[in-house]
C-alpha cells in the first residue's frame, strides 16, 4: 500500500471538520472492507484517511421518532444481531447475511455498502423497498433524502467531498411491513449477486389485495432501482400467483441488465421475473402469518 | 509513524508503525506472529483471520491503529506450552488439514463460532467457514472436527472421541 496519513475522528463533528478542511483529498474509513481493498491497488491514495471507525455517536441501531435509525458504523453483523431489526425487518437480516462472510460482516458497515454504491450491493434493495431515508451531513449542517436519490451511478452517490452519510432511517410507517429479500449468486458465500430483489407489501386483510407494494432490484441497472411500473400495477391487485408473476414480468421490463462474465442480460431478466414473484409471495405469506392486522 | 498499544494473546504489546500498516503486517512483521497468513490481502480468503474483541475479522482489512486498545487473539494464543487447544487437537485427530496454509484462519473462525454458538448445526458451521478458503480438504473433515469439539464440550468432557474415519 502506498503511504498515507491517518487522522482519527473521535466523533461526527471532528470527522466533518476534517472533511471540510481536506475535501476531496480525504477519504473516510469506517469498516474498511472496501476502502482498504481499493487503497491497496490504487495508483493514487488520498492525502489523509479520516478514521471514523471509533466515533461512538455514528454507531448504534435504535428506534427514534422517525423510525429505525441505523448509524453509519452499524456493521452487517450488528444489523443481523439487533433485536429491533430481527423483530421489525427480518428481510434486512437476510440481506446483511448474504454480504461477504463472517469476517467482512464483522467489519463492514451497511452505510458503507450504500456509499461504495456498486450496483450489486446486497444492502440496498431491502432498504429501498422499505423507503429508507438517509441523512447526509457536512460541517454546514445536514439534510435528509430518500435513499433512491442518494444513488447516482455505479460507485457514485450524491455525496460531495465534504459530506458523509451519517445514518439511515427506515420510516416509522413501515415498521413491521412484510418484506422479503432474495439474492441469486453463483455460490452461497463470498459471491456478488447476479440479481438481488427485495419486495415489501401490506396485504389488506379484508379484500386480500396488495397495498403499497414496493419492489427493488439490484445488479440489473447502473444503481439499485425501484420497479415503479410493476409497483403501480400491483397496487390493489389480489395477492394471487398470477398477479405476482405479472409484477415480476413488468419488473424485468424496467431493468437494464448487462451481459458480463457472470451471466447474460437475458438470464438476469429471467431471474428478476422469478425472484420478484417469489419475494412478493414471501412478503404476502408473512402478512397472512403475522398477527398484525392491516387496516390500510 | 505512530505508536500503537494493544493486547495480543493476553499480553500488552506496543509498536511504532507507519499509518498505512495493516494489523496483519504488524502481527507478522513486528510481533513475529506468523500464524495468520497473508493470502489474498483483500478479505476473500480468510487466511489472515484473527479475533479482535471476540469477533473474527480479516487482519488484512484493519489498520494496525484500529486495533489500538483492543484485545487481539491469534492462533498462537490458543495452545499452551504443553497442550493444544481442543480445536487444534480435533483438527489433528481428524486430519482436517492438508497443506495447512488456511488452518490458522479456519481454526480462529471456528473458535469465534463456538464462543458464540456452542452447539452449531452443520449449516451454521458452513456459514462460519464461508470466509475461509481451503483448496485441499473439501471442508468435510473440518466440519466434523468442529462438531466433535462442540459435542465433547457439551458433554462436559475435555477428551475428544476418536473419529469414526480414523483407525
Amino acid at each position: 500500500m502506498k503511504a498515507f496519513d491517518v487522522v482519527v475522528a473521535k466523533n461526527a463533528r471532528e470527522a466533518l471538520a476534517l472533511l471540510a478542511a481536506y475535501g476531496a483529498r480525504a477519504k473516510l474509513l469506517a469498516g474498511g472492507t472496501d476502502l482498504l481493498v481499493d487503497l491497496k491497488s490504487a495508483a493514487h491514495v488520498p492525502e489523509v484517511v479520516v478514521d471514523i471507525s471509533r466515533a461512538a455517536d455514528l454507531d448504534g441501531l435504535e428506534l427514534t421518532e422517525q423510525g429505525l435509525r441505523i448509524g453509519a458504523l452499524a456493521t452487517h453483523s450488528a444489523v443481523m444481531k439487533s433485536p429491533l431489526v430481527r423483530q421489525y425487518f427480518p428481510a434486512l437480516v437476510d440481506a446483511s447475511h448474504t454480504v461477504g462472510a463472517v469476517q467482512t460482516r464483522n467489519l463492514g458497515t451497511l452505510a458503507g455498502n450504500l456509499v461504495t454504491c456498486v450496483p450489486s450491493m446486497d444492502g440496498g434493495p431491502t432498504l429501498l423497498a422499505l423507503e429508507a431515508i438517509v441523512t447526509v451531513a457536512s460541517s454546514a449542517g445536514q439534510r435528509q433524502m430518500p435513499l433512491s436519490e442518494f444513488f447516482v451511478g455505479p460507485r457514485k452517490t450524491i455525496l460531495k467531498p465534504d459530506e458523509m452519510l451519517a445514518d439511515i432511517v427506515i420510516p416509522k410507517k413501515n415498521l413491521g411491513k412484510p418484506t422479503a429479500f432474495l439474492k441469486f449468486g453463483l455460490r452461497k458465500g463470498q459471491a456478488l449477486a447476479l440479481v438481488n430483489v427485495a419486495a415489501s407489501a401490506w396485504i389488506d386483510s379484508r379484500r386480500q389485495v396488495f397495498v403499497e407494494p414496493r419492489i427493488a432490484l439490484g445488479a440489473v441497472a447502473p444503481t439499485v432501482i425501484r420497479a415503479l411500473k410493476a409497483e403501480a400495477w400491483l397496487d390493489g391487485k389480489p395477492a394471487t400467483t398470477a398477479a405476482m408473476s405479472e409484477a415480476g414480468r413488468l419488473a424485468a421490463g424496467e431493468a437494464k441488465p448487462i451481459s458480463d462474465f457472470r451471466a447474460s442480460a437475458g438470464y438476469r431478466r429471467d431471474l428478476i421475473q422469478v425472484l420478484t414473484a417469489r419475494a412478493l409471495a414471501q412478503a404476502a405469506a408473512q402478512s397472512t402469518a403475522g398477527s398484525k392486522e392491516t387496516t390500510k | 509513524m505512530s505508536s500503537v498499544t494493544m493486547k495480543v494473546n493476553g499480553e500488552t504489546r506496543t509498536a511504532t508503525v507507519a499509518p498505512e500498516t495493516t494489523l496483519l503486517k504488524l502481527l507478522r512483521e513486528q510481533f513475529n506472529l506468523t500464524g495468520a497468513k497473508l493470502g489474498c490481502d483483500v478479505g476473500d480468503c480468510g487466511a489472515c483471520t484473527v479475533m479482535v474483541d471476540g469477533q473474527a475479522v480479516n487482519a488484512c482489512l484493519m489498520l494496525a491503529d484500529q486495533a489500538s486498545g483492543r484485545d487481539v487473539l491469534t492462533i498462537e494464543g490458543l495452545a499452551t506450552r504443553d497442550r493444544l487447544h481442543p480445536l487444534q487437537q480435533a483438527f489433528e485427530v481428524h486430519a482436517a488439514l492438508q497443506c495447512g496454509f488456511c488452518g490458522p484462519g479456519v481454526i480462529m473462525s471456528a473458535k469465534a463460532l463456538l464462543d458464540e454458538n456452542p452447539d452449531p448445526s452443520v449449516q451454521e458451521i458452513n456459514d462460519a467457514l464461508a470466509g475461509n478458503l481451503c483448496r485441499c480438504t473439501g471442508y468435510t473433515k473440518m466440519v466434523a472436527a468442529i462438531q466433535d469439539v462442540a459435542r465433547s464440550r457439551n458433554a462436559g468432557s475435555a477428551k475428544l472421541p476418536a473419529p469414526r474415519n480414523v483407525r
